[in-house]
């Protein structure tokens, strides 16, 4: 009877088994859950095509009619557009994008420079617009380097009074005919342009109270840790979509190829 | 209706118009007269041209302002003056900076090259 009842238990284990058998070798084989209904919501921006053809032909206009300053138009993956100009032509192109009926671009969002120090113009100033009316951004980019002067938007868009005065503090951009161009964000003596990327993150000084003297002192930076820099680079191309075309060595006429072993 | 005027426009800073469609008129005469200036092949003197005519002969039809305003599509009659004298200002600056002369000068090497 123990021995009926062994068999009958080894009977149902070996059931379960080979039950939970067939489930485990069915998730061995790996297929992914595919249900019946189709994804209604992808985790994936949809392309708005008609708002990138509506930009682009915008660009196309602008570029049509100030061909003397516009070097690039661009749109942007997520739909925007940019316009890289020539430095003279700040004043027209943003006068024109301002007062002209099919731009109206009222509203001077932002105004902000980028450096990138490998570049000889390594300063590009970059004007954010909104068209109220149209309901429409625009990005127009222009270069320098650090002593050529810009000329001022103050006279174009009030806003710009603080956000070149920014601009000057951090990165030492010039503005011509700017109304008031002085530090905004650095302290009183401060000597550098933080924002430029030769610019160390900690700083040239430290300030400290002195006691002696009774009043704060600027002492050049004393570091308890050096710096440490880590780089990040990971063991794979980060832009295969970026990659250059690699140059090989070219022939002139007459030369023979040199001979490889 | 032209005698009726409403309350206000509902901006800051921006009066009711009287006689708007005169005003208009007005404005828009003055800056075809400006877009005289400009060599007839710019493409800013042909497209402004097309919606300052197009404009203008909406007005020369149509007497009432709440239907232009309906047909314009674009803000009240004391903004579409803004935008025409505005439009003016411009025609005016266009004439000096000629801004449909070929590029002053390409950029240097890769200037706008991103990445880097």
């Amino acid at each position: 009877m123990a021995a009926r009842l062994v068999s009958l238990a080894c009977a149902g284990l070996r059931r379960g088994f080979r039950n939970s058998a067939a489930g485990w070798s069915v998730s061995v084989s790996q297929t992914r859950f595919e249900g019946s209904t189709p994804e209604t919501r992808p985790t994936v921006r949809p392309r708005n095509e008609l708002q990138r053809n509506q930009l682009s032909q915008f660009g196309e206009y602008v570029a049509e009619i100030l061909p003397k300053y516009i070097q690039r138009i661009q749109v942007t993956c997520f739909n925007e557009l940019e316009l890289c100009i020539h430095p003279d032509g700040i004043i027209p192109v943003l006068t024109f994008l301002r007062d002209h009926t099919n731009a109206q671009f009222k509203s001077l969002a932002d105004e902000t420079a980028v450096d990138v120090p490998t570049r000889p113009f390594r300063f590009e100033i970059v004007y954010n617009m909104l068209s109220l009316r149209f309901n429409s951004r625009i990005r127009v980019k222009t270069y320098t380097d650090e002593l050529t002067p810009l000329d001022s938007l103050v006279p174009v868009f009030q806003a710009a009074n603080w956000y070149e005065r920014e601009i000057w503090d951090m990165y030492g951009v010039f503005f011509a005919n700017h109304p008031d161009l002085r530090r905004i964000l650095t302290d009183y003596g401060f000597e550098g342009h933080p924002f430029r990327k030769d610019f160390p993150l900690s700083g040239y000084v430290e300030v400290r109270y002195d006691d002696e003297v009774k009043r704060v002192v600027a002492e050049p930076v004393e570091l308890s840790q050096e710096f440490r820099k880590f780089d990040l680079n990971s063991p794979w191309e980060t832009f295969p979509a970026h990659r250059e075309p690699i140059e090989l060595p070219k022939l002139d006429a007459g030369e023979k190829k040199p001979e490889t072993k | 209706m032209a005698g009726v005027l409403k309350k206000t426009t509902g901006l800051v800073g921006l009066a009711v118009a009287q006689n708007p469609l005169e005003k208009l008129r007005i404005v828009y005469t003055r800056v075809l007269t400006a877009l005289e200036a400009i060599p007839p092949d710019a493409a800013y003197r042909k497209y402004t041209e097309q919606i300052i005519n197009e404009r203008f002969n909406l007005i020369k039809l149509e007497h009432d302002v709440q239907k232009v305003e309906e047909k314009m599509n674009c803000g009240q009659v004391e903004e579409i003056i803004t935008q025409a004298e505005n439009e003016l200002s411009l025609a005016k600056k266009m004439a000096k900076w000629k801004p449909w002369e070929p590029l002053i000068d390409e950029a240097p090497h890769n200037q706008w090259k991103w990445p880097i």
